[in-house]
């Protein structure tokens, strides 16, 4: 009996010991092949959107659901790599220009191949590929627009990617187009008379923002959203301020030499202030004086996007 | 098998009733089998497990649980379909219960039949499991009632005819051949079946008559199982209409007859011995 004992606990101990060294050769493992990871993190992939249409068999949309969140955690872990290397805060989707996504056009491609009505591809593919080529976008959501004609929402995703590429025009009947489908909103039409009219403006910019958001499930998206607007915000708070700033200056011949000489003009601008009389950005971070007290710019603490 | 004694049972009497009562053991004897738990259960871990997934998609929860859920139905139940129906006659055979079967009144035919309907039985309960373990994780992920629910039922519905296909032809395989073969034929014929697209493209766009002839011919002979493939629109809320799924259904009836039919065939002219 004692020696049938002595045995388990042996058994024991070597499961143990044994996890827990598994455990630690897996992470050296991690650790070596960390580096590997990021020498051929970007293959090429090697399956077709159409071959992977074919083997997909039955299984297309469980296929598509791979391929997008593929295309999530590829973006994501991109964003999160990069903020480490930059001891960044998480800064979501405005850091997309500094990305290298080359294989995002392919992969969302793939997931809207293997199931054309699968709307979030398209509108994710909208907000994050004309960070670095929009002709990528255009060609995703042209190709949703053919699977899928009655979506007045692709419309309002082309039209905002024209509308980042600055080309109003275009923008502008794309948004046309759309607001005559059946179940298009009325803004819509609005929007596209306003693209014509004003399409570089902060109003229609934070028009088209705020639609954005509300169509979108992703969180990304929304934060995404949330911030530019804030930078909106931000630019229309920038120069009240440089008016303000430049209304002293007129008036007493030099540039303020703290927020406190010019707080009541600020207050009275509707603006937020801190106890220094500083007005609070929309992160609720302090402007900053540069220039001697001539200009103001964002304070490098700020959440607010400077693009 | 062994209890199967129609005279001594209450108002049994025709073959009909000769087919249930087969049916009904056939179904027991499944049921017993601890591989199809756990088959289930796995299934049923995955479903609880598309939950999690859900939140990799960025809102895309319900769609990865009908995905996920349905697709599991439909490759765990052909391989119940598989595996279960290869060894139906076979197990009777290695067993030598089948002589002792088919020394009642009761033809091959009408064993064949019963076999086939008691896994049709045991597929019914477990698709039906399957199909509540998704509407529940849709419950979960909608916190209380949403259409997509009871939109999931008509694909639920056409997976278990597909199913009841590829029963008839694993039961057809194992009617002459062993079940390590009928198994990889039976999978076989669920990739084609699936591939009934393309089959037909190719019949329609080949250069020679013969190659044309060959590929209609196998387009029509073989089932053809795209017809059963809703998943991803009902994905999407789109359920399939009233007339797809009795085309469907009647599609499956007819398949399966013949098939069964020349199981029969098959199996009345095979010496056991």
């Amino acid at each position: 009996m004692k020696s049938f004992q002595r045995t388990e606990i042996l058994q024991v101990l070597i499961v143990v010991i044994g996890l827990a060294a598994a455990v630690m050769l897996t992470r050296v493992s991690d650790a070596r092949r960390a580096g590997v990871q990021r020498q051929f993190g970007d293959e090429p992939l090697y399956v077709s959107a159409t071959t992977a249409k074919r083997l997909s068999l039955a299984f297309n949309g469980l296929a598509s659901d791979f391929y997008w969140m593929r295309s999530l955690q590829y973006v994501g872990g991109k964003i999160v790599a990069y903020e480490d290397s930059q001891a960044a805060p998480s800064l979501g989707l405005d850091i997309l220009a500094e990305l290298d996504l080359r294989l995002l056009p392919q992969l969302l491609h793939i997931s809207t191949t293997l199931d054309p009505q699968f709307m979030a591809p398209y509108q994710y593919g909208a907000v994050v590929l004309p960070a670095f080529n929009s002709d990528d976008a255009i060609e995703l959501l042209d190709q949703g627009i053919a699977a899928n004609p009655s979506a007045w929402r692709l419309y309002q995703h082309l039209g905002y990617v024209y509308w980042r590429r600055n080309d109003y025009h275009k923008a502008s009947e794309v948004y046309a187009t759309g607001a005559r489908l059946k179940g298009a909103p009325e803004w819509m039409m609005a929007i596209s008379a306003r693209m014509k009219a004003e399409g570089g403006s902060r109003g229609a910019a934070r028009e088209m923002y705020v639609h954005l958001g509300e169509g979108s499930n992703d969180e990304a998206v929304k934060d995404m959203v949330t911030r530019q607007i804030m930078r909106l915000d931000s630019l229309d708070d920038r120069e009240l301020i440089g008016r303000e700033l430049s209304n002293y200056k007129a008036a007493s011949g030099r540039c303020v030499q703290s927020w406190r000489e010019v707080a009541v003009a600020l207050r009275a601008g509707k603006l937020r202030l801190d106890s220094t009389g500083a007005p609070l950005d929309p992160s609720g971070t302090p402007y900053r004086l540069t220039q001697n007290g001539c200009e103001v710019e964002l304070d490098d603490r700020s959440l607010v996007p400077k693009r | 098998m062994s209890n199967f004694t129609p005279a001594a049972s209450p108002a049994v009497s025709g073959s009909a009733a000769r087919v249930l009562w087969i049916a009904r053991n056939s179904f027991r004897e499944a049921v017993r089998d601890r591989v199809l738990y756990n088959l289930i259960l796995f299934v049923l871990l995955l479903i609880a497990g598309a939950i999690f997934l859900g939140e990799l998609s960025a809102g895309q929860e319900a769609k990865i649980i009908v995905d996920l859920g349905l697709s599991t139905m439909v490759l765990f139940g052909v391989f119940i379909a598989i595996f279960v129906g290869v060894g139906l006659v076979y197990k009777e055979i290695e067993r030598r219960t089948l002589y002792a079967i088919l020394s009642k009144p009761i033809s091959r035919g009408q064993f064949l039949l019963g076999k086939y309907l008691g896994l049709c039985g045991t597929l019914l309960v477990n698709v039906a499991i399957m199909g509540v373990g998704v509407s529940l994780a849709l419950v979960y992920i909608r916190r209380g009632w949403d259409p997509l629910i009871l939109k999931i039922w008509p694909a639920i519905l056409l997976i278990y005819f597909e199913l009841a296909i590829i029963t008839g032809v694993a039961l057809l395989f194992s009617s002459f051949s062993s079940p390590a073969l009928s198994a990889l034929l039976t999978f076989f014929v669920f990739i084609i079946g699936h591939f009934s697209a393309d089959l037909k493209t190719l019949a329609a766009t080949s250069g020679s008559a013969p190659a044309r002839f060959v590929f209609r011919a196998v387009y029509y002979l073989l089932p053809n199982l795209s017809i059963y493939s809703v998943i991803t629109p009902v994905a999407h809320g789109i359920a399939p209409d009233v007339r797809s799924i009795a085309l469907a259904i009647t599609y499956a009836i007819v398949y399966c007859a013949v098939l069964l039919a020349a199981a029969t065939l098959i199996i009345s002219r095979r010496n056991f011995k």
